[in-house]
């Protein structure tokens, strides 16, 4: 990828590359900083290394088979969009689902936000130079994923969700180990929260940077944690109740600075209310039929709604009556979070930028490869390593200072 | 404010000047002339509190290329949906990213899937199709998968 922005010769502007490819993360995105000194003056993105054709592809399925394609969309978010697509149809059909369905979709959709939110401290721990956390953070997700694969027989992808409930029933059997690992994790989890709450260095760092403000949130569409970080009160489970949440009892976390601390909070306190939400679920599982057969879809159309681990999901459908969607439109939640960076990027210094880029749980990638464009004389190149390692520098300086180990204090 | 709440108050506040295509309790779907995206639009930011772009769908018909537009509401179980059809071979609309960013990129997808032009656009890049990706548009109705595929066979062919 060639950097082609004109402000690479500008004064002493430089043009940084972030993209399109990284290990640690899943999928390919690119990002051009443009920076004067250590300032970042520009974020620009480019989305289209993957780009999969699946709208396409789901107007050539049949109702029973796009859930199944959807799953595929993210590798973190399966039931999100499976589920999320049976909210539109079931909107479009006015129909109910049966309770024991809500409630094996509820578990399905918090476990899976519990393992995803896991995932996303563990990163932003290593991103921030903190490797215990990440090192912790994600030995506590594995249990979570084994409970995950204990229910429905695979780890990510449970191809449970169809139209009108869901596929299969999920062994009472195993209820018992479930609740005992959400106790375990429960735990954990409260002893991270008040670890990460409690050190000095992590709130030096992290307050007051990648800040999005409540107007920028409602400007760009902001949703999820990232929005209620900056004290914006939605959450679609309470706003459009779907599954089982109008009936069980939960909070909405919201805090008010928007910045990547108060977004990390957010995230630590949701994890909470997610693992009361399987114990609920599983203590009170209702009995009875999990689907209605399989529907025939009517011309019309419907509006589908959840709330993915990163905010709001979005589906359109419209139907013509045949057994084929004539459109899908599907709207993840990093769609709008990762243009706001916009907001949140410019004016920071580069060695945040990589937490403010993280601080929305972004469904993206960096880069292995990262090139600083010197003018048009010279090309300088360095690695995303680099970035990371800036970033980690500055953490470690601010602990020296103030005198903390450089490291999560989880004793 | 309920559903029926807005849907009463669009309707005193613009009559005949829009066009319901469904309403229920928790979804309200609303056909506008070109022209009147950006009043229907404005007004609806001026008097609803929480109201942001969800997302915008493009969607080939047979009367024309429609441009419709999701706003939830945040707090509420409401989705408005402004719905915009614009005649082919060239559909021009107005574009909502001159008045919010949330618009910038659904704006730009659209149009280089389905061939719309968005007047106004502060920065109407191409989002998501390849460099060298032919003048098609994907979601068309006319665009045909086996003959694209062979028309640019060997590029595939790796």
């Amino acid at each position: 990828m060639s950097a082609s922005t004109s402000d690479t010769t500008a004064g002493d502007r430089r043009v940084i590359q972030i993209g399109p490819f990284h290990p640690l993360l899943e999928e390919p995105v690119g990002f051009q900083l443009t920076v004067e000194g250590e300032r970042v003056v520009d974020v620009d993105a480019r989305m289209d290394y993957i780009h999969k054709g699946i709208e396409r592809l789901a107007q050539e399925r049949t109702y029973d088979m796009v859930p199944i394609l959807l799953e595929r969309i993210c590798g973190i978010c399966s039931v999100t969009h499976s589920v999320c697509f049976c909210n539109a149809a079931e909107d479009l059909l006015q129909l109910e689902v049966p309770p024991r369905a809500n409630h094996i979709r509820t578990i399905i959709g918090e476990l899976e936000r519990i393992h995803s939110h896991l995932l996303w401290v563990g990163l932003a721990g290593h991103f921030i130079g903190y490797n215990t956390v990440f090192m912790w953070a994600w030995k506590y997700r594995e249990p979570v994923c084994d409970v995950f694969e204990m229910l429905t027989g695979h780890r990510q992808n449970s191809a449970l969700p169809m139209v009108g409930g869901v596929r299969r029933d999920i062994p009472e059997a195993y209820f018992d180990e479930a609740l005992r690992v959400m106790d375990r994790v429960d735990e954990q989890v409260k002893m991270l929260t008040a670890a990460v709450l409690d050190d000095p260095v992590l709130a030096a760092r992290l307050k007051g940077i990648g800040v999005l403000t409540a107007q920028e949130v409602v400007d760009w569409g902001v949703v999820g944690p990232t929005a209620r970080a900056s004290g914006v009160d939605t959450d679609v489970r309470r706003d459009d109740p779907y599954a089982s949440y109008a009936e069980l009892d939960w909070k909405v976390i919201t805090t008010e600075n928007g910045d990547v601390f108060d977004k990390a909070v957010v995230r630590l306190l949701e994890l909470t209310e997610s693992i009361s939400i399987v114990r609920q679920c599983l203590q009170n599982m209702p009995k009875g039929e999990i689907n209605q057969g399989q529907q025939h879809i009517p011309r019309g159309e419907g509006v589908g709604r959840y709330e993915a681990p990163r905010g709001e999901d979005i589906h359109y459908l419209r139907s013509n009556g045949t057994n084929m969607p004539e459109r899908l439109k599907v709207r993840a939640p990093s769609y709008t979070n990762i243009a706001s960076f916009k907001a949140s990027c410019i004016g920071e210094s580069i060695s945040d930028v990589t937490i403010t880029l993280a601080a929305c749980d972004p469904c993206y990638s960096c880069t292995e490869r990262t090139a600083v464009v010197k003018g048009v004389d010279g090309v300088e190149t360095h690695t995303f390593q680099d970035l990371v390692r800036l970033s980690q520098h500055t953490t470690r300086a601010l602990a020296r200072e103030m005198g903390r180990r450089p490291d999560l204090d989880l004793g | 404010m309920e559903s029926a709440d807005l849907g009463k108050r669009l309707e005193c506040e613009f009559a005949d000047r829009i066009e319901w295509t469904a309403r229920s309790a928790k979804r309200l779907y609303v056909s506008l002339a070109p022209d009147m995206l950006y009043p229907v639009f404005d007004w609806l930011r001026e008097h609803v509190p929480g109201f942001r772009l969800g997302t915008s769908t493009g969607i080939d018909l047979r009367e024309g290329v429609g441009v419709f537009h999701h706003f939830p509401i945040n707090g509420k179980a409401q989705v408005v949906t402004l719905k915009v059809i614009a005649p082919k071979p060239d559909p021009r609309v107005p574009s909502l990213a001159a008045k919010i960013p949330a618009a910038a990129w659904i704006e730009r997808e659209m149009a280089e899937m389905l061939g719309i032009e968005f007047e106004g656009h502060p920065d109407p890049r191409p989002l998501l199709k390849a460099e060298d990706f032919p003048d098609t548009y994907p979601l068309r109705r006319g665009f045909n998968v086996p003959e694209f595929k062979e028309s640019i066979g060997e590029r595939l062919d790796f």
